[in-house]
């Protein structure tokens, strides 16, 4: 009998493997496997930054294997102005779920790393070699080091003990049960949750900058899958990126074409130029993903985004908007 | 009331010459400590700094002011070979208890120690303090050298968060009294100086690995510990600052093998195994930041203690003490010394 054990289990990443796990049939190959057991823990378990919580999880679940999702994570100006709250809650989770995993003989262990956290300079398609070229971008440097630190870690603990812990890289995931805090929240959910305030207050709905930048973007049910299968099937300690081909790519404009398509927005509609835009690429190549998993079929952008925008507006009064809400909920 | 200045790693290489240092030089002086000042000395039997709590008991007794942070798990290569997870543990453990500490406790300053053995293995020379961070650092010891580096990240995400001024040092190789003689783990200089004190002792040839032609800067601890000082007083970046001698005061490896057969008086014959590989040919590390610093802050320009002098000094040190408590380690020549 075998015990997964999912940190971070209610967020976004959470949600959509239990999803899959509910979905897909036991035995295939995105499912789980007939006689393993899938727990699923949030912050109301225990306090992953404290050791003996944690330890007190392990003890009750005796987990044979772990995937690690839980993190603090938080828009940009979070990042900017709590560094070290950044750098340190995610050390000491991180610490203390692998350390326990390692005292646990926990078989196989997936963290989660981002590539929001490669170097600030480095060269494009971002592949798995290139994480720790350099430092990274100092307005998230705190979580940028966090995270690259568990792949740090996951070499040691293979090295000098043998355990298999590895990790992998997605690139900018979007789905149901995501953050749509304005302030905080990543591109999607939070363009999401613009429009649709937009479309209840009958105001415009403006867009920083030109549209123009492109980035990959991944359906959460989709690296959910992809997660399993690492769980049961990929090997190595290095870190594996988990993303679209980058042809795949999607400018901002066609991320905020569909969402206005999906919430059926039909007012002012347009782009504020006069606003910085972010970089205009920061491909990463999945190239290693392919060659293990060749025919994995990605959701199309246009439904996954449909998906997600019809699960937002369903379950907008219990969806995590955050502290800036809508006068009129 | 005055300030206390606690000191990790109090009884160690460095934290032994910070001791001398205080002893000896004049209060008030430059080297010295400041009127009604306390230095204390921590040791590992007075707390575990890997555990929380006892670090957090520590800071609660001393109520520290400064702390110069040297306590951590080091060790020579093989050691961190087999153990780079033990390393790097072990030490984030401890920085992380010790900044966190000093910064619940609102300490106005922490000088932590890195070392030029954590830059990374590709990287341009001479080092400055600007290549910390660009690649990584060589695997044999990537361990140490991440929870080393990650010191530097926390002093900088503190000091971004709530402005406390937690900053660094990184000298190149320090040798000096106190040492660690261990022959496995030891570093370059004890582990000479032990083996030539032993092949005088059995009248056995002394045997180097290698041509004895690559160059090291290396800091006598004495003026280490005097240029910590000097940066606790001094010193006001966040970012770290090599201390060291300059470049051009490289000595090679059979230089240093010429001064340790000199002090201890060993007349045998002093054999080079070429067939044993050398270590890099150079790594040096720039100190153009620190002469700087120092003429801006009105200090003297630094005297490194002559080389041959500190060596001496070291030397004699390592023989009066072979017998009375010098780490000498478990791994012995086979003649029951």
């Amino acid at each position: 009998m075998s015990i997964v054990l999912v940190t971070g289990g209610s967020g976004l990443v959470g949600k959509a493997i239990q999803w899959v796990i509910e979905n897909e049939p036991v035995g295939s190959r995105f499912g789980r496997k007939d006689r393993e057991e899938w727990i699923f823990i949030g912050s109301k378990d225990g306090d992953l930054r404290d050791f003996d919580s944690t330890k007190r999880i392990f003890e009750k679940y005796r987990p044979t294997h772990v995937i690690h999702l839980a993190a603090l994570v938080g828009g940009l100006f979070s990042n900017m102005k709590y560094k070290a709250t950044f750098l340190r809650d995610n050390l000491l989770i991180n610490d203390n779920v692998i350390e326990l995993s390692h005292q646990y003989k926990v078989e196989k262990l997936v963290s989660c790393l981002s590539t929001c956290v490669f170097p600030d300079q480095v060269k494009y398609p971002l592949s798995e070699s290139s994480v720790h070229l350099g430092p990274p971008h100092h307005s998230n440097f705190g979580y940028a080091h966090g995270k690259r630190l568990v792949d740090v870690q996951n070499h040691a603990y293979y090295e000098q003990y043998g355990d298999k812990f590895t990790s992998v890289i997605p690139t900018n995931i979007f789905g149901p049960w995501d953050n749509y805090d304005l302030e905080d929240s990543h591109v999607i959910p939070g363009l999401l949750h613009k429009c649709l305030l937009a479309k209840r207050n009958d105001t415009p709905f403006v867009i920083s900058g030109t549209g123009k930048p492109l980035r990959q973007f991944i359906y959460s049910r989709d690296l959910a899958k992809l997660m399993v299968w690492a769980l049961h099937e990929y090997d190595e300690i290095e870190p594996i990126i988990l993303s679209p081909a980058e042809d795949e790519e999607v400018s901002i404009k066609d991320v905020s074409d569909a969402i206005v398509q999906a919430i059926g927005f039909q007012g002012d509609y347009r782009f504020d130029t006069s606003k910085a835009d972010g970089q205009f690429r920061k491909p990463a190549s999945n190239a290693k993903l392919l060659e293990k998993l060749g025919d994995f079929e990605f959701t199309p952008f246009a439904s996954a985004l449909q998906e997600s925008a019809d699960w937002f507006v369903q379950n907008y009064a219990t969806a995590r908007t955050g502290k800036v809400s809508s006068p009129q909920v | 009331m005055g300030k206390v200045v606690l000191v990790t790693g109090g009884s160690g290489l460095v934290g032994s010459a910070l001791q001398h240092v205080i002893n000896t030089e004049p209060r008030g002086s430059a080297y010295g400590a400041k009127e009604g000042e306390e230095w204390v000395f921590l040791r590992s039997k007075d707390a575990d700094l890997r555990d929380f709590e006892q670090t957090r008991k520590a800071f609660e007794k001393y109520k520290p002011s400064y702390v110069i942070h040297l306590a951590a798990r080091v060790g020579g290569l093989f050691a961190n070979m087999a153990g780079n997870h033990t390393f790097l543990r072990e030490n984030i453990l401890m920085n992380d208890n010790v900044l966190q500490n000093a910064h619940d406790f609102k300490v106005e300053k922490v000088i932590s120690c890195l070392s030029t053995c954590v830059f990374p293995d590709k990287v341009s020379y001479p080092l400055t303090e600007s290549s910390v961070h660009l690649g990584p650092p060589h695997p044999s010891n990537f361990g140490y050298s991440h929870a080393k580096r990650l010191v530097d990240v926390q002093n900088q995400a503190y000091n971004a968060q709530y402005g406390d001024r937690f900053t660094s040092v990184i000298p190149t190789n320090v040798f000096g009294q106190f040492d660690n003689y261990d022959l496995r783990d030891a570093h370059v200089i004890p582990a000479l100086i032990h083996r030539t004190y032993l092949a005088k002792q059995d009248n056995t040839p002394l045997t180097i690995a290698g041509t004895g032609k690559p160059l090291r800067q290396f800091i006598y601890s004495r003026d280490l510990a005097k240029l910590m000082i000097w940066a606790l007083r001094s010193y006001e970046d966040i970012e770290p600052v090599i201390l060291s001698v300059p470049e051009e005061q490289e000595i090679s490896i059979k230089d240093v093998a010429d001064a340790i057969v000199q002090a201890t008086g060993f007349k045998g014959e002093v054999v080079y195994d070429s067939s044993r590989a050398d270590g890099q040919f150079r790594k040096p590390a720039s100190n153009a930041k620190l002469v700087k610093l120092m003429k801006e802050s009105g200090s003297e320009p630094f005297e490194f203690t002559p080389f041959q002098q500190a060596l001496k000094e070291s030397v004699e040190w390592f023989v009066e003490n072979y017998d009375k408590g010098a780490r000498v380690g478990k791994h012995h020549a086979t003649n029951g010394v």
